[in-house]
């Protein structure tokens, strides 16, 4: 069954206990009772497409702040009704840009903003200050640097909060979007370049690239800007800046 | 007695309901959460058979949380029939005014009858008509994987545009499709979606059984009506022949048939089973 309907996007979650997102595209029956008892307003209904109607969180705008309310009133389990421990949520993951979080370039550059490319770096730590799960989601190494860890469970309260602007040095990956099997375009793009090499390498090694001729076709698996050639669940970015 | 007042105002109640639950939330009181696709009332579940049976193909699973949505719903209808149509759904309730505003609007304005004929007049095309929009829909649904004749569910929809306006001052695009539906009865085809379409009113109708609460006449074996002006054929929104079809799938018993039937009449010819049966 080919999925349909849903793009993968940063900073667009499903709200807690979602089950993964082809699952809870046919059950969600889009009854918004997770969005009605929100206390915060966090759940946002989407307005267009396939999607239209099934509830997401927008951490840019108001993040989960994993009350709890809107699991167990799930009718159909599309959020997993079983589940009451924020800690056991997982929407997504957040994921810290280092060449805009302000306490990295303070680290990186120091404090002054020409060896910073312009950017300020300051001591900041909101992300950790902020986090409803400080030393099991975020940590500060050496009382600075805000590290993601494991027990992230992607409310994106640290998203809301972040100070950094245009773009926040904190954003949330949401859950199903680090599949292997739908990875980033740039990944499965150079993923789709292996096989062809290998492929060819192997039906005739005479005919294997190697040396110039390979780098010149390595560097031909940038495309951006081009459709992608494969079955590809994300929405993608005009350019490559924002990506890693 | 008549039925129309308590109808209208059994209406009214779940037109304002469906304000008032926001409202409640917004409050912080979660007695009762949730749309027309799927209410939860005091811990009790009551969801649009329409929607559960999408989900259901659209997932694949047939799990007890999912089938536990439906138990009230299913018992509500079995004893009730499709009361849910007629006397609850708030699209009905829009449905009843785009056709009294018609009906006004033809017989002031272009001299015309009181009564017209619907689109597909006959009961049985009107029934297949509905089916197998309800079977194709409910197939689409579990080949994409998305439950689909929630797009075009009236109840829900307007339930949904009702909370959004509470709580976020807004409509969305749906309303497009509550309006467009409205002014197509309005000015082309009265009653069609309720009719025609409705995959709610399609789920809810195969609902019953012999006790099941229906539209019955006295007369034993009618075959033509019994009064020389048809009035319940011609009060009947759904284009049914009461006299002789009130238990057909179409029926909503909505009790406008009984009403008209009883008007300047002594004695009672149709009425509801189990209810004053001479």
């Amino acid at each position: 069954m080919t999925r349909l309907g849903h793009t993968y996007r940063e900073n667009r979650l499903r709200p807690p206990g979602a089950v993964e997102e082809e699952r809870f595209m046919a059950l969600c029956i889009r009854c918004n009772r997770c969005l009605e008892v929100c206390p915060y307003g966090s759940i946002r209904r989407a307005g267009w497409g396939l999607t239209i109607g099934t509830p997401f969180v927008l951490p840019e705008t108001k993040a989960c702040y994993l009350c709890m309310a809107c699991t167990g009133l799930c009718p159909t389990g599309a959020l997993d009704k079983r589940l009451s421990d924020p800690e056991a949520v997982r929407m997504g993951k957040a994921k810290i840009d280092p060449n805009i979080c302000y306490s990295h370039l303070f680290f990186d550059a120091d404090v002054l903003p020409e060896d910073a490319g312009g950017r300020i770096g300051a001591l900041c730590n909101t992300c950790y200050n902020v986090c409803p799960l400080p030393n099991k989601a975020i940590m500060l190494k050496n009382n600075l640097l805000p590290l993601v860890l494991e027990g992230c469970v992607g409310c994106g309260i640290c998203v809301e909060r972040c100070p950094a602007r245009p773009g926040r040095a904190v954003n949330v990956v949401p859950a199903g979007m680090g599949k292997t099997d739908e990875a980033g375009f740039h990944f499965r793009k150079a993923h789709k370049h292996h096989e062809e090499v290998s492929a060819r390498a192997k039906a005739d090694p005479n005919k294997a690239l190697k040396g110039a001729d390979l780098l010149e076709r390595k560097q031909k698996i940038d495309s951006s800007g081009s459709a992608a050639e494969f079955d590809f669940p994300y929405e993608l970015e005009d350019g490559t800046e924002d990506w890693e | 007695m008549m039925f129309r007042p308590f109808r209208r105002t059994v209406q009214l109640a779940f037109f304002s309901l469906m304000f008032a639950i926001p409202v409640l939330n917004m409050y912080e009181n979660y007695t009762i959460t949730g749309t027309y696709y799927a209410l939860q009332v005091g811990g009790l579940e009551a969801a649009d058979p329409a929607a559960i049976l999408q989900a259901v193909f659209a997932s694949g699973e047939f799990a007890l949380p999912i089938l536990g949505a439906l138990l009230f719903p299913l018992l509500f209808a079995l004893v009730l029939g499709r009361v849910w149509c007629g006397w609850m759904c708030p699209y009905h309730l829009l449905s009843d005014g785009a056709f009294r505003l018609r009906t006004l609007f033809r017989t002031k304005f272009l001299g015309g009858h009181e009564t017209e004929t619907l689109a597909v007049s006959s009961a049985l095309k009107a029934n297949l008509c509905r089916y197998a929009f309800l079977l194709v829909g409910t197939a689409a649904a579990g080949v994409i994987g998305i439950p689909v004749l929630n797009f075009v569910s009236a109840p829900g929809i307007l339930s949904t545009e009702a909370m959004l306006l509470v709580r976020q001052h807004s409509l969305s695009v749906e309303f497009g499709f509550i309006a467009a539906i409205f002014l197509a009865e309005l000015f082309f085809f009265p009653r069609f979606w309720c009719r025609l379409f409705c995959p709610t009113g399609a789920c809810l109708a195969l609902i019953r059984a012999p006790f099941t609460l229906r539209v019955r006449t006295t007369v034993p074996n009618p075959k033509t009506p019994c009064c020389k002006e048809n009035a319940c054929t011609s009060a009947c929104p759904m284009g049914l022949a009461p006299y002789r079809q009130g238990s057909n799938l179409l029926c909503t018993n909505c009790a406008r048939c009984i009403d008209a039937c009883r008007s300047g009449k002594d004695r009672e010819i149709l009425g509801f089973t189990g209810f004053s049966q001479p």
